[in-house]
């Protein structure tokens, strides 16, 4: 009789059956079965009646669970979509659409095992929350510290991928929070190495620069459902203005900043260099490894770009919008930590960043929440996912070029609420680098994600 | 390991090496510069200790070096947060008491909120500025650190250049001599597989369950914690494909013992430890028997086919080798692993099995007569295993016995050594003995350690006889003289065999003497 049992990540099985599936693994004398496809052999084996023994999986015990999840319209929409994909399938919905309550409702409708992937540790807290109080059940955790195998666990990306090996027979749905980070090469590895034949792929952003999402379907299903902000504007998310504000930089950094753009525009003029693109870039960031010039270079240009982004008229221009917007609740983003301490200090509000202590961390964005805290000044740790639903205001002092990000920051303000009428500001330099950059990561408007 | 960032190669013609810092005078200049630097700084800030490792790498030297040194520092040195402030609590009194009073958007509002928190914890206001933020990497203090001698740092620091390649490895091969069992002890704890071939020495490829599918680096980062075990044995070599992230290129990787041991740090080899109190409880009553059996832990690896077994014992006596391994507890899994495994071993290997596994699955190892099961509690009996011993002692000796008669020689020469012919026949000691005793070959008189041609024997009794023929006694020193110089060492046996008898005075050779007993010639010819 054939035997099938989970081998670190993998499915080996025994006795002389080849399936469409297996790989013979001379190492062990047994096909080798990639996780992923343990649906597949089982059906397989099944049609071809071949007698089979499965030790597979070892999932934890099912806990009965009670759903009072209310799903919206749209939110039904897409979940009888991915059900009619065969419980498979990729959501795109726009931030603050509630793609939580579709997994959640998922959940409660196979009442099987889950393992919920998501990025940040903040966001392990906030889907227990969630699940607790929809479903009903404690949540185990994956990550931070924390290693409790329930029901329903969560787990960050980067444990299920350093785990998948004592993980990946534990659970039979995973539901991928941000998708699109399933898309980097070793992270795919956990959609491969996972028996779990239901999955569901959540993300406001599928699209990658890197063109690389387009790897995600076979893992996770195809993409069954979209809907944009403008769809859901006004009725399901919150109207928002967005507005940009150039400031000038003070004398000295002015100076400053010429001085380094010269050193790094005098090396490329000199070599011949143009940088045209990313891959231009890169490969100048590659030759600053072997030619000191080029590294000195290098190192002049990130200096004026820092003193662009970190520019102290920006501060100034921060304390008077402060000042009139006294009653809001606002998040303020940066690209270095040292920004965010500078406006920590300077304003005295909570900093969170990834140095900030979990326990900490915790008690901010609670605060924050209940209003006893007016504002969080952070880098990019708060740009996925967290929910601060009544924030209304949101500074980018500054930021990468990057389409995404400035959609998920955005994102952190449309939490639709009663009367709630969301405003996102950005400060640039003026006649700088910047310039293109805040450019740059608007390109795609905010309405088609 | 260092940072990726930090890792600095070579890479020429699908060739990678890392750029090993060579223990010259510059290098161990940078060396001792940074480890001066970081005693010095012990009670200043991390921030302040880092200025004057950027300050180095402007002075032209390669980055990446200087900050992979420090790196290494870094974890010999202890970075605290002062220990008399609480920044945490200092944070939440000041956005507590921002939240109640309105963000502080003017310095006299800011100042404000600093004096209501100083006055509420106690603490001067300069105390709340400065520590604020103590408790960020940056502003962590050096309070202790653990300097090393520069050289030593350049060799952690090409180990440590060495294990960060390894982290792109899509598989490594390796052979090595000296301790296998730790090397398999930790690939099986680093979750990596193995498959062994053998040419001459044992060649050992790693990688791991999904390499199968596809290259991966999924099992670099296991690979390089597997580096330290291999080459902390005397020989090595060790091999590796790199798949380079920033061109995707599969690049050889190779170190060899004789040309890199001297650059890289040697990690310590630890002492060996028992497995299991089983294993020790047996290792010494079975030495305390002297059975003859010369027991040794870790021995050689035993090919089961393309994968190996390190038995826990072998038992070695005259050149004839048993391996025992023993299965405790373990899971279903493993012990069926285990049994397939034996199943494939062809040498002569007693399992000692806890009865608590006996199953069906295991009896079906008896079928394999190059195994042989006992079954123990709590502690393994030492009469099966000795039954066993004597019987595989005896079994090969039978086999070797008969293997001698058979051999077509014919001795020509005066004396044949037992144990030098063993040895160079390949069979033991005592299988020569009996056979030769039991059919001994014409014209030579059977000693125990030796045969001795008769005209030999004869022609040394002559020269005694010429000695007894002065003086009735012989001192039986000088007898042995005689037998030594024609080459025979059973004197005493030869002695006898010849008729002759000792005479004890004591128990000290010195004073013992040969005489002839009144015999007939004739007589003595019938003896031999």
């Amino acid at each position: 009789m054939a035997q099938l049992w989970f081998d670190k990540g993998t499915i080996l099985l025994k006795g002389e059956v080849g399936t469409p599936y297996g790989k013979w693994d001379p190492r062990v004398g047994c096909y080798r079965i990639k996780a992923m496809h343990y649906r597949d052999v089982l059906a397989y084996l099944e049609e071809s009646r071949i007698p089979f023994k499965d030790e597979v999986a070892e999932l934890p015990p099912v806990q009965t669970l009670k759903d009072t999840v209310g799903l919206r319209s749209y939110q039904n929409e897409a979940l009888s979509r991915w059900r009619r994909a065969g419980m498979r399938g990729i959501l795109v919905l726009p931030t603050a659409a509630g793609k939580t309550y579709i997994a959640l409702k998922a959940i409660s409708f196979l009442k099987t095992q889950t393992l919920i992937v998501v990025p940040t540790l903040d966001l392990i807290d906030q889907w227990r929350r969630r699940v607790r109080e929809f479903l009903n059940l404690d949540a185990g955790a994956v990550g931070g510290g924390e290693n409790t195998v329930r029901m329903v666990t969560v787990s960050t990306y980067d444990s299920a991928y350093l785990q998948a090996e004592v993980l990946g027979n534990r659970f039979m749905f995973l539901v991928f929070d941000e998708v699109h980070h399933l898309a980097s090469p070793s992270y795919m590895q956990i959609a491969e190495m996972y028996i779990a034949p239901y999955r569901m792929g959540l993300t406001a952003t599928f699209e990658r620069s890197d063109e690389r999402h387009a790897l995600l379907p076979p893992l996770v299903g195809d993409l069954v459902y979209s809907v944009g902000v403008e769809e859901l504007a006004g009725e399901h998310l919150s109207p928002y203005s967005y507005e940009k504000i150039y400031v000038e930089l003070t004398p000295e950094e002015q100076r400053v900043y010429e001085s380094e753009m010269a050193v790094f525009r005098g090396y490329l003029k000199e070599k011949g260099i143009v940088l045209k693109d990313v891959e231009d870039f890169q490969r100048f960031i590659m030759a600053t490894g072997r030619d000191r010039r080029a590294r000195e270079a290098l190192l002049a240009r990130n200096h004026a770009l820092k003193v662009a982004l970190n520019s102290d008229a920006k501060l100034s221009l921060l304390a008077r919008q402060l000042d009139a917007h006294r009653d809001e609740k606002i998040l303020i983003f940066t690209l270095h930590n040292d920004l965010v301490y500078r406006i920590s200090r300077r304003f005295l509000i909570p900093a969170v960043t990834y140095q900030t202590p979990k326990e900490e961390r915790r008690e901010i964005l609670e605060n924050f929440r209940s209003g006893e805290y007016k504002a969080i000044v952070t880098s990019q740790v708060l740009d996925e996912g967290v929910d601060v639903p009544d924030a209304s205001l949101g500074f980018i002092l500054s930021g990468t070029g990057s389409t995404r990000e400035y959609i998920q920051r955005l994102g952190r303000l449309l939490r639709k609420v009663e009367g709630k009428k969301a405003k996102l500001m950005e400060i640039v330099s003026k006649e700088t680098v910047e310039v293109g950059i805040s450019r740059r990561r608007r390109q795609k408007p905010a309405g088609k994600v | 390991m260092l940072p990726s960032d930090l890792l600095v190669v070579w890479k020429r013609k699908g060739v990678i090496w890392p750029r090993y810092a060579k223990l010259s005078d510059d290098n161990l200049e940078v060396a001792t510069a940074l480890i001066e630097a970081y005693k010095r700084h012990v009670g200043e800030k991390k921030s302040v200790l880092k200025e004057f490792v950027s300050e180095l790498e402007d002075k032209g030297y390669e980055y990446r070096f200087v900050r992979g040194l420090s790196f290494l520092l870094d974890r010999r040195g202890i970075f605290k947060c002062n220990d008399r402030v609480n920044p945490v609590e200092f944070r939440r009194r000041i956005y507590q008491t921002t939240g109640k009073l309105g963000l502080p958007t003017t310095p006299e509002q800011r100042s404000r909120i600093i004096d209501t928190v100083a006055s509420e914890l106690k603490a001067g206001k300069e105390a709340i500025e400065e520590f604020l933020y103590a408790d960020l990497d940056s502003e962590l203090v050096l309070k202790k650190f653990d300097p090393l001698p520069p050289k030593e740092l350049l060799e952690e620091y090409n180990l440590s250049l060495t294990q960060t390649l390894l982290f792109d490895s899509t598989e490594l091969n390796f052979t090595a001599s000296g301790n296998w069992q730790r090397i398999f002890y930790a690939v099986k704890k680093l979750g990596l597989i193995y498959e062994v071939s053998k040419d001459g020495k044992f060649w050992v490829k790693i990688d791991g369950p999904a390499s199968l599918f596809k290259l991966t680096r999924r099992y670099g980062t296991a690979t390089a914690k597997l580096l330290p075990v291999i080459i902390a044995n005397p020989e090595w070599t060790v091999e590796a494909k790199i798949l380079w992230k920033y061109d995707n290129e599969i690049c050889d990787f190779k170190i060899e013992s004789w040309k890199h041991r001297a650059v890289l740090k040697k990690p310590p080899l630890s002492a060996v430890s028992y497995d299991s109190i089983v294993e020790e409880d047996f290792a010494s009553r079975f030495q305390a028997l002297k059975s003859g059996w010369n027991l040794r832990r870790e021995p050689e690896p035993v090919l089961a086919g393309k994968l190996v077994i390190i038995p826990d014992f072998s038992l070695e006596r005259e050149g004839i080798k048993v391996y025992m391994e023993i299965v405790g507890f373990w899971t279903m899994e493993y012990l069926l692993r285990k049994i397939e495994k034996l199943k494939k071993v062809d040498v002569n290997m007693l399992v000692a099995v806890n009865e608590a596994l006996a199953c069906e699955k295991l009896a079906s190892l008896k079928k394999h007569v190059q195994l042989h099961v006992i079954y123990y509690q709590d502690k393994i009996p030492l009469a099966p295993v000795l039954r066993y011993l004597d019987e595989a002692f005896r079994g090969v000796q039978a086999t070797q016995k008969g293997l001698v008669k058979d051999l077509p020689i014919v001795f020509t020469e005066p004396v044949v050594n037992y144990e030098e012919f063993a040895a160079r026949i390949g069979v033991s000691f005592e299988a020569v003995k009996t056979a030769l005793a039991e059919k001994p070959p014409q014209d030579y008189a059977v000693l125990p350690n030796s045969l001795v041609r008769k005209e030999k024997l004869q022609e040394i009794g002559k020269r005694i006889d010429a000695q007894l023929c002065q003086k009735s006694r012989l001192p039986l020193t000088e007898a042995l003289r005689i037998f030594e110089a024609e080459g025979v060492m059973d004197a005493t046996s030869g002695l006898e065999n010849l008729g002759y008898r000792i005479l004890w005075h004591g128990i000290s050779a010195e004073k013992a003497e040969v005489i002839k007993p009144q015999k007939s010639p004739t007589d003595l010819d019938r003896s031999i």
